[in-house]
């Protein structure tokens, strides 16, 4: 990762199957309560010969992020590497940032294990939050911190087809160039397609 | 699978026939897409329904349900009429195909079009596109076989495989996916009532020899039978064992079982609403005397039974809490270890059986030939250790003894090395290195030596059989009507020392063929034939001599011991077209079909079903779901993404019957049964037909049995059982239920 490494995710909605795998492991690996999406696969135009495909969509990590421009009470924070988070203490749960999200990642939580009523929750991208790194409390609020660890997100990890990409941007760029650039050029095999991880 | 998943990279064209691997096998349908980026594969799917698969496909026809044999017939026509077959091939590796170009004769794409469904000109265009994109691979799953026709069905995709020249071809093959971990093991180590593991069949010389290799008597075994004769008689199968314990009652079909119906059911791991017949099932479960469940779930059919007692629930342990080895849809081997101990009371499904056998007197026989082995000095079998070790002195066994399939390779310590060396293996075409160097991943078989490399694509002839070329089987004879069965001049795979077709090797003619001469010890240690032979020498000599053991044969397009020597197009049992049942009808009954006199033509002809039942009923499976969803529906995540059971139903049928999206609907079957599920409102079925998921229990017939589940057990998602409402209809040859293309009425539930 570069020194100006911004984190990102891309869907290829070419490979997306609409599977789920994402949005379950991202449910199971922050042990989510039931009915709160941080992920998910959107489909449109289902059943229609040409036209249905899917992607998987959550917070995008925006570079000029809306719902930290609306927020009333300033709690979220840009990380260094770009990625988004914010800061449960703080929220108010006003719903201000749902608004102004153009992808419907804010979600809000109105009971289980993320506790406090109606404070908004969402995709970290397994960064975890403002809490002590891996700490039992950044665990209970903001779930695993996965990128602490050096480990790829959850949602990301698990895609079956490689659809769902995450990383440094340029990196993600830079396979999904390989990808376009690839396109018809033969099969790879060994000992020239060792390139497994997003392949 | 002929291939591998890996090697549909290779193709360049997937064609896929009652498969959704989108759905099904999502890890993978990756290399489908890859195929489809990188080598420009055309993706044609041919489905009832318009699938996720059909989502990322190139070319989609939407069938009818069960035309799969006039639809392929369509592109043979188009094929045979351009020329755009493999004539060699065709002429050297395949028998009987004159027949099938007459009867494609008659398939015109308008002729075609009028039973399918699909217009003409979508045919003409898959037909070409699909022939001149070669290799071709060709998928299919249980959409092609759970049809009255299903074993007709899947002898036609190899017959237009065979006539394209796409057999034996990297990137060709006919590749059917598995629908469950390890189902291929299942079926090779014989969870079959038709034959004995590795597919020997049940005569005298097959049980004798596996008498031998466990180290029983055979007389021992014989008296375990109530007679000799039912040692060589099919059992009931899975799709129909109901009848047995129904056998009797009024309207039920009769069964040859040694004058007594079946009054025990000992269940492993299966979801019993997974097949067709639910409220038949229920009844037989209900009539039973004794039910045993080991299941690390509550089997949905303790649930389903009013029975009160003799109802056993034995809490069996999973996968992670075993090791050995399981075997891959592509015929690998993959070696598992333990995760956990079995976790509070449970047993893994080895031990459970282990403590029957001592409780039924046979756990000695059973274990035996665990400590057995082969002298390699003398040939003959030794007992060589007072205790076996688990699992890997079972997977010696079965390395030992199964030849039919070539699993001779298969030692425990090889597949171990597999697992640790995942790394050192491509995954496109299954090779190899450093270590590694000349095994293929997972030692697909046939592994006829312990040192072979494995086969990762069957019928090859363009490598080596040491390196896995072989030719097709020399299975039924040298000739039939006259016409030589062997493969013709040029055939043969690379370095043979034949040039052309050979039998299957043989004590008698192994030293003709090979040219060779054995020397006397030798001959006193070979095994009667290549399948018997415990001595390896067969094996041996055919690989110095680049001889496949089973022969070099044709294939055969022709089977002249079925109702149908060449597939032919029959309707469904209950068909939504009763001018083509009068013009394809389906077989006369068959008695004695496993034990079960089975209904066609009865069945078919009792009246006209469609007026009745003027809709398609198609059934299938969800991403996150597997199975009955015993297991699936206890995640609580799996089931919020479908926490009910419903039907996937075109707006344009729904509306003319009055039924808005979310709905409860009734579905009504021919056999009198029905269901009460949600309408979902779904462009990808037709107007004609609708479709449900297979996964759901926990409902029968509109009544909530939630209360029935021991407490704690109920899962998250509990429905209607879509097996509740599929038809009566049984494959011709296997006796696999017709669940996807029967009858239904639908109408709206009345709001209570």
């Amino acid at each position: 990762m570069s020194e100006y490494a911004r984190m990102k995710f891309y869907c290829d909605e070419e490979r997306c199957i609409e599977c789920n795998g994402c949005t379950i492991a991202c449910a199971e690996a922050h042990d989510l309560p039931v009915g709160i999406s941080r992920r998910k696969v959107v489909t449109l135009d289902e059943g229609i010969e040409g036209k249905e495909f899917s992607v998987s969509v959550a917070c995008m990590h925006c570079t000029d992020a809306p719902c930290e421009q609306v927020c009333p009470v300033d709690c979220f924070y840009i990380r260094e590497d770009g990625i988004v988070l914010h800061d449960k203490d703080t929220c108010i749960g006003c719903g201000y940032c749902l608004y102004a999200c153009p992808f419907g990642a804010p979600q809000f939580p109105r009971d289980g294990a993320f506790g406090t009523k109606g404070v908004m929750d969402k995709c970290t991208m397994c960064a975890g939050g403002p809490e002590e790194t891996n700490s039992d409390k950044e665990r209970e609020l903001y779930g695993q911190n996965r990128i602490a660890e050096g480990k790829v997100p959850a949602c990301a990890a698990m895609c079956s087809t490689s659809a769902l990409i995450v990383g440094d941007e340029q990196e993600v760029s830079k396979i999904y160039r390989e990808r376009v650039a690839s396109r018809g050029k033969g099969v790879q095999t060994a000992p020239y397609g060792w390139d497994k991880a997003y392949t | 699978m002929t291939n591998h998943l890996g090697d549909i990279q290779n193709a360049k064209a997937i064609i896929i026939f009652g498969a959704n691997p989108a759905v099904n096998h999502p890890v993978g349908f990756g290399h489908f897409l890859k195929a489809k980026e990188r080598n420009n594969a055309q993706i044609i799917v041919v489905d009832p329904r318009f699938t996720k698969t059909a989502a990322k496909a190139d070319y989609y026809a939407q069938i009818r349900p069960g035309t799969d044999i006039p639809f392929m017939y369509g592109m043979l026509h188009l094929i045979f009429k351009n020329g755009w077959y493999k004539k060699d091939f065709v002429k050297n590796r395949v028998y009987g195909m004159e027949d099938v170009m007459k009867e494609a004769k008659k398939w015109t794409p308008e002729k075609t079009a009028e039973v399918t469904g699909v217009p003409a000109d979508k045919i003409i265009q898959i037909a070409t596109v699909y022939a001149k994109s070669t290799p071709g691979t060709l998928v299919w799953a249980m959409g092609l076989t759970q049809h009255s026709i299903g074993s007709s069905n899947t002898r036609m995709a190899p017959i237009l495989q065979l006539a394209l020249g796409n057999m034996g071809e990297e990137g060709g093959g006919t590749n059917i996916l598995r629908g469950h971990d390890n189902v291929q093991g299942a079926t090779d180590m014989c969870c079959l009532s038709h034959t004995l593991p590795g597919y020997y069949g049940l005569s005298d010389g097959s049980w004798k020899y596996f008498a031998k290799s466990w180290g029983v008597d055979y007389d021992w075994l014989t008296k375990r039978f109530k007679e000799k004769k039912w040692m060589n008689t099919k059992g009931f199968t899975l799709a129909r064992w109901y009848a047995g314990v129904l056998a009797g009652k009024a309207g039920e079909d009769a069964i040859h079982n040694g004058g007594t119906n079946l009054k025990a059911l000992f269940v492993m791991g299966n979801g019993i609403t997974s097949i067709a017949q639910t409220a038949k099932v229920k009844e037989a479960l209900d009539n039973l005397e004794l039910i045993v469940l080991a299941d690390p779930f509550v089997n949905e059919a303790a649930v389903l039974t009013d029975k009160k007692d003799g109802v056993y629930i034995l809490p069996a342990a999973t996968q992670f809490e075993t090791s050995g080895s399981v075997t891959a849809t592509n015929r690998s081997a993959q070696w598992r270890s333990k995760v956990v101990e079995p976790m509070y009371e449970s047993k893994t499904d080895h031990d459970i059986m282990f403590e029957m056998a001592k409780r039924l007197g046979f756990y000695d026989e059973l274990t035996r030939g665990m400590l057995l082995k082969v002298d390699p000095k003398t040939s003959e079998l030794k007992q060589v250790k007072k205790t076996f070790k688990w699992p890997e002195d079972a997977t010696n066994e079965i390395a030992r003894i199964i030849k039919t399939i070539g699993l001779t390779g298969w030692t425990a310590e090889r597949l171990k090395k597999h697992q640790e060396n995942w790394h050192l293996f491509d995954e496109v075409s299954l090779r190899g290195i450093g270590p590694m160097k000349g095994e293929y991943y997972g030692l697909p078989w046939p592994v006829w030596t312990e040192t072979h490399s494995g086969s990762p694509v069957l019928y090859d002839i363009h490598r080596p059989v040491a390196e896995g070329g072989m030719g097709f089987r020399n299975r039924f004879g040298l000739e039939h009507d006259g016409v030589n069965l062997l493969a013709g001049e040029t055939s043969a795979p690379a370095d043979s020392k034949v040039p052309g077709g050979y039998p299957e090797i043989t004590a008698k003619n192994i030293e003709s063929v090979l040219g060779i001469t054995l020397t006397e010890d030798e001959k006193k240690r070979i095994g009667k034939n290549w399948k018997v032979d415990i001595s390896g020498i067969i094996a041996q000599k055919c690989m110095e001599a680049g001889i496949a053991p089973y022969g070099n044969a044709k294939a055969r397009a022709k089977v002249w011991t079925f109702p149908d020597p060449i597939p032919m197009h029959r309707e469904p049992i209950h068909s939504p077209r009763p001018d083509l049942v009068k013009e394809y009808p389906t077989y006369k009954d068959k008695p004695n079909h496993y034990r079960v006199d089975t209904q066609y033509a009865s069945k078919q002809g009792e009246k006209d079903w469609s007026k009745e039942f003027p809709i398609n009923l198609i059934t299938g499976r969800l991403v996150n779901m597997n199975g009955a969803g015993v297991e699936t529906r206890a995640s609580k995540y799996l089931a919020a993404l479908s926490p009910e059971m419903f039907a996937d139903i075109n707006p344009n049928l729904a509306a003319n019957l009055g039924i808005r999206d979310g709905d409860m609907i009734w579905i009504h079957s021919p056999d009198g049964t029905k269901i009460k599920v949600k309408a979902h409102f779904s462009y990808s079925v037709a107007e004609d037909r609708i479709f449900l998921p297979m996964h759901f229990a926990g409902h029968f017939q509109g009544e909530d049995l939630s209360d029935k589940y021991p407490e704690g057990t109920r899962p998250y998602a509990v429905g209607e059982s879509a097996n509740t409402v599929t038809n009566y209809g049984y494959d011709i040859i296997t006796q696999i239920p017709e669940t996807k293309g029967g009858l239904c009425r639908i109408e709206k539930a009345k709001e209570v």
